[in-house]
């Protein structure tokens, strides 16, 4: 039966060739938009390279302190000293990182200027995040402890920096604002969309200016906790919260008087959307407004198009389903031929969806537009895309279907 | 006021070629009131859109009102269908969108200048007072029985006062007695100094014209004048 | 005829209802787009207020090092300016024109208040900027001795708080600090081309003061890496802990436009692909509904249509129908001028509503063109007998 209406749906797709056309386009094209957009969502948020244990991590990223009558409120990274004593001694965790954001910087070779980011990073980072190394070894605590001037650099910055690529970067010298550092691994980079490990050079915290000898409570830093489990981030999370709340209050810091200190360890995604509806309410409401209209005109506009085309190509086979109606089909079929159909074209746009959409994932991937990006269909996005075909195909189906079925026999045939 | 010469009309597809007509000739005069008869595919309505000039022949002249329109371009047919000519068909064609008064007015909106909105309006309600609908303006069209139909069809062929009336079978979709008061509505409008020109299957009818014209298989097999109506 | 058409499509406005839910919601989206590249377009033609060519950014950090900061960065200031390839030299903080930084403070005047960019710099700003001034001039070091601290402000900021009044000499309150103005600039779009003007302060920079490190510099054309090299490395031997970055203005400006185009940019194109696709559906709806009222042409042919009005007729129809969407969508984007939505200016709104109904216009007329050519060449008797 099912192989019958497809037969019937490649069939009538065949005989209107240009609502055909018309309605391929639309669906291909809608889909697509929404096959790289999941693409994007999943490589922005999404347990990729190298913070590949992202789905049990924790994220440590902004302390907020506030005065006593809240006028005054401070928001900013933390010390490393301040994350020394407070995620070291965690006993839940598997283990924990202690990082700086990335810094801009320059490097100067002969008469060439190259921009750089870096950033001040423990031992650990190399465990919690899973970079692949090319050539040589992260620094590790004896490294570190030692005071050794040595770098992690990317395999770009390792192109840019040194004229011969063949050669192995290990061991020799790079110069960065007047201090010199010894190479001693080359790693494939993270892209820039993944601000917590994004940088071109690496450095162990105890390089110079590196800060992490201050005192206050307010830095640069941040930290990474990684859960033995997924299920352990709420015990994390709580543990981290007690310690948090066992800070003295009211207190001063440098010459901040604060009475409140907040610190969140978060999911990559509710840390991310903590700090960008940090704004308030009102941004949050605008904001979600804004989405849900983009949203609504992405996927509703192409589907009440779909059901205007539907309709009309409906009216057009009126006579058909005259005859249809007048040998005795009951209506229930005649409405599932009509929504199979749909689907099935659907489908079909899904799968020129889905070969454009790669086209466009490869070309962001080589445009270099992000550094290093690494957009896939993986699984998740697949399915995604294959759920909305079906609700896509379903609901632009249902209400031509509807009104195909109030149609009146005499009337159809007459038409 | 119709004046047909040596007509042809054929239809051509690929495969075959249909000869409609052949080699027709046929004036009628100013007041007229002339009947075509035959059998289904004679010819009958392809002569009289050839009269409305919703066609043109494959050869021959056509003379309406004294202008001869083989030469004539599409603006100009547009303008004599709608200033000299008023259709009336089987099937009664109204737009069932609008109401009976909208569609009584559409002739006019084809016109160039002439009248406003309100005194079109004011011919539109004319119109229907002639065929007695006054009282149904604002009702559409199907809310009307096939008799009303017609005669708002007759009311949008007569709203821009043409000359000749052209019409395709109008007692074809009536009862006998719907189709009695259409067609005397039809003499009253030929009392009145319309030519009438009238397709038709129904013999009883046919009887009430002045003229009778009979074609079979594309030609002309009968001309004749019914003395006792004219 | 055009109450006629309206007629028409009132009466089936029941099946048109998803053809104008779907030109309307067209117009919103187009509304969006083209608010948005209004603004960015009306913000474009604003003069940017002052020069960015080789001009250069040095943030200086002195990281743990406390010691003796103001008197290294004067030695530091001192030995910039010594540089044959320097030009001139401004001490200023972090938010250098097109940074990501921003600082703001409410400023009043009399009853008058404006929510002002505030940038702290040195006597030197408006030279290495190379700022023409329209009133006033810039401060001096030999300002800093009288009991207000001297302030330029832009034209924006005299208009937010002085009105008419002439500002020169009267005095600002930000925050704790009094100020006194001492000249006015034209425009001071730190962010960029494409951010609009904002009302903006520039407050005369304490050099005893350890913080802001930030130096601007404009270097003769030409000079390079090589130079840029010695100079970081010059300034990281006075100081052996501190950072020194430099940044080209030409650089971070391009940052800015990334910032405001990208956005705009990909917005476009989502946009362009979602008329197209309405604008096909359109065509191919309109196609059917005239195959599908072949016998109402024949009929309004017999009645005296000429071809160009059956033509016409279809436009009229389509247009009737963008104006029912039209009218609906004005009633939703209107309020976004009369309720002030997003701060943006009312102007921007009212040239975008006017740009979204005229491509509207345009689209549909687009879309109906074809199949109304197509309407006018059914021949009347051959519509009629269709039925």
């Amino acid at each position: 039966m099912l192989l019958n209406y497809i037969k019937i749906a490649w069939k009538v797709l065949l005989r209107h060739p240009f609502y055909t056309f018309i309605t391929l386009f639309g669906i291909s094209l809608t889909l697509t938009v929404l096959m790289v957009l999941t693409s994007f969502l999943d490589h922005l948020f999404g347990s990729h390279y190298p913070e590949v244990n992202r789905d049990r991590s924790l994220y440590i990223q902004i302390m907020i302190r506030s005065d006593s009558s809240r006028n005054s409120r401070q928001t900013s990274p933390m010390s490393f000293r301040f994350l020394t004593e407070h995620v070291r001694p965690l006993k839940t965790p598997e283990r924990a990182t202690i990082f700086s954001f990335f810094n801009a910087s320059n490097a100067y070779v002969g008469t060439r200027k190259i921009k750089l980011n870096t950033s001040y990073t423990d031992a650990e980072f190399w465990r919690v995040n899973q970079f692949t190394f090319l050539e040589g070894k992260p620094y590790n605590e004896q490294t570190i402890s030692s005071g050794e001037r040595v770098a992690v650099i990317t395999e770009d910055f390792k192109e840019q920096y040194f004229p011969n690529a063949e050669e192995s970067a290990v061991g020799k010298d790079i110069d960065v604002e007047n201090t010199r550092y010894r190479v001693i691994g080359v790693v494939t980079g993270s892209p820039i969309t993944r601000l917590f490990t994004h940088a071109d050079v690496y450095f162990p915290y105890t390089a110079p200016k590196s800060n992490y000898q201050r005192e206050s409570m307010n830095g640069q830093y941040n930290a990474i906790v990684l859960a033995k489990h997924k299920s352990d981030l709420p015990a994390i999370q709580a543990e981290f919260q007690e310690r948090i709340r066992r800070l003295p209050v009211p207190g001063v810091d440098g010459d901040f008087k604060y009475a409140n200190i907040n610190v969140k360890s978060e999911t990559y995604v509710n840390n991310f959307l903590s700090i960008i509806l940090d704004g308030g309410p009102g941004l949050k409401a605008a904001l979600i407004g804004v989405i849900s209209f983009i949203l609504f005109m992405l996927i509703g506009l192409p589907a009440i198009n779909l059901v205007n085309v539907n309709i009309s190509r409906i009216l057009e086979r009126a006579s058909e389903i005259g005859i249809r109606k007048a040998f005795g089909a009951p209506v229930r079929t005649l409405l599932w031929q009509f929504i199979i159909e749909n689907i099935f074209i659907t489908f079909i746009g899904g799968a020129i969806a889905l070969v454009l959409s790669f086209g466009i994932i490869q070309l962001i991937n080589q445009s270099g537009w992000i550094a290093h990006a690494d957009l896939t269909i993986n699984l998740s996005v697949f399915l995604i895309s294959v759920l909305v075909c079906l609700l896509f195909g379903f609901l632009s189906g249902v209400l031509p279907a509807l009104r195909m079925s109030k149609l009146n026999i005499a009337d159809a045939l007459k038409a | 006021m119709i004046n047909l010469q040596n007509i042809e009309k054929v239809y051509r597809t690929s495969t075959i070629e249909t000869l409609a007509l052949n080699n027709i000739n046929l004036h009628i005069r100013t007041g007229e009131f002339v009947s075509i008869m035959g059998p289904s595919g004679c010819g009958k309505s392809t002569l009289l859109n050839l009269m409305g000039l919703l066609d043109a022949p494959s050869a021959g002249r056509v003379e309406i009102g004294g202008e001869t329109v083989t030469q004539y371009r599409d603006k100009e047919l547009a303008r004599l269908r709608n200033q000299k000519i008023g259709f009336i068909f089987q099937s009664f064609h109204l737009i069932n969108d609008l109401s009976v008064l909208d569609n009584v007015e559409i002739p006019l909106l084809y016109r160039k200048g002439d009248a406003s909105g309100p005194s079109r309006r004011q011919l539109a309600r004319e119109a229907l007072e002639k065929v007695g609908l006054s009282n149904r303006m604002n009702h559409f069209p199907n809310q009307l029985s096939g008799g009303q139909k017609q005669r708002v069809a007759i009311a949008r062929a007569i709203v821009g006062q043409p000359s000749i009336i052209l019409a395709d079978e109008p007692t074809g979709n009536l009862d006998s007695a719907m189709g009695n008061e259409i067609m005397s509505i039809l003499q009253q409008l030929n009392a009145d100094g319309a030519t009438i020109v009238m397709v038709t299957h129904d013999e009883t009818m046919a009887k009430k014209t002045h003229r009778l014209v009979r074609l079979f298989d594309g030609a002309m097999v009968g001309d004749s004048v019914l003395m006792s109506n004219a | 005829m055009i109450r006629h058409l309206f007629k028409l499509i009132w009466n089936k406005k029941k099946a048109h209802t998803l053809l104008i839910i779907e030109i309307w919601a067209s117009f919103l989206v187009l509304f969006g787009l083209s608010s948005l590249i209004v603004f960015n377009v009306s913000n474009y033609n604003q003069p940017l207020g002052f020069t960015y060519e080789n001009v250069w950014a040095i943030d200086l950090r002195n990281n743990q090092d406390t010691v003796a900061v103001t008197a290294k960065m004067q030695t530091i200031m001192q030995r910039i300016r010594s540089y044959a390839e320097v030009e001139s030299a401004s001490r200023m903080s972090s938010n250098y024109p097109f940074s990501a930084s921003t600082m703001n403070n409410n400023a009043t005047h009399d009853k008058a208040t404006a929510m002002a960019y505030l940038f702290v710099a040195d006597g030197d700003f408006a030279k290495t900027l190379q700022m023409p001034l329209t009133a006033g001039r810039w401060y001096t070091p030999a300002d800093s001795i009288g009991k207000f601290r001297p302030v330029v402000i832009n034209q924006l900021a005299k208009d937010e708080l002085f009105g008419n009044e002439d500002p020169l000499g009267k005095v600002i309150t930000s925050g704790d600090g009094q100020y006194k103005v001492m000249g006015v600039v034209e425009t001071f779009k730190s962010k960029g081309e494409f951010q609009g003007d904002k009302p903006t302060i520039f407050e005369q920079l304490n050099e005893n003061a350890p913080w802001d490190k930030t130096v601007l510099i404009r270097v003769k054309p030409g000079t390079d890496a090589v130079f840029e090299a010695k100079l970081v490395k010059d300034i990281t031997s006075m100081a052996p802990e501190w950072g020194a970055e430099v940044t080209y203005l030409t650089d971070s400006r391009q940052n800015q436009h990334n910032l405001a185009l990208v956005p705009v940019t990909i917005f476009l194109i989502i946009c362009g692909f979602l008329l197209i696709n309405v604008a096909l559906g359109l065509f191919g709806i309109l196609n059917v509904s005239i195959a599908r009222r072949r016998g109402e042409i024949g009929l309004r042919r017999a009645l005296g249509a000429t071809e160009s009005s059956i033509s016409w007729h279809f436009v009229g129809e389509m247009w009737v129908l963008a104006t029912f969407a039209v009218v609906l969508g004005l009633i939703l984007a209107g309020q976004f001028p009369l309720m002030n939505v997003f701060d943006l200016d009312t102007g921007v709104y009212l040239k975008a509503i006017l740009i979204s109904v005229v491509v509207v216009y345009a689209i549909v007329t687009l879309c109906a063109v074809y199949p109304s050519r197509q309407a006018a060449t059914v021949q009347p008797a051959v519509a009629l007998h269709e039925e």
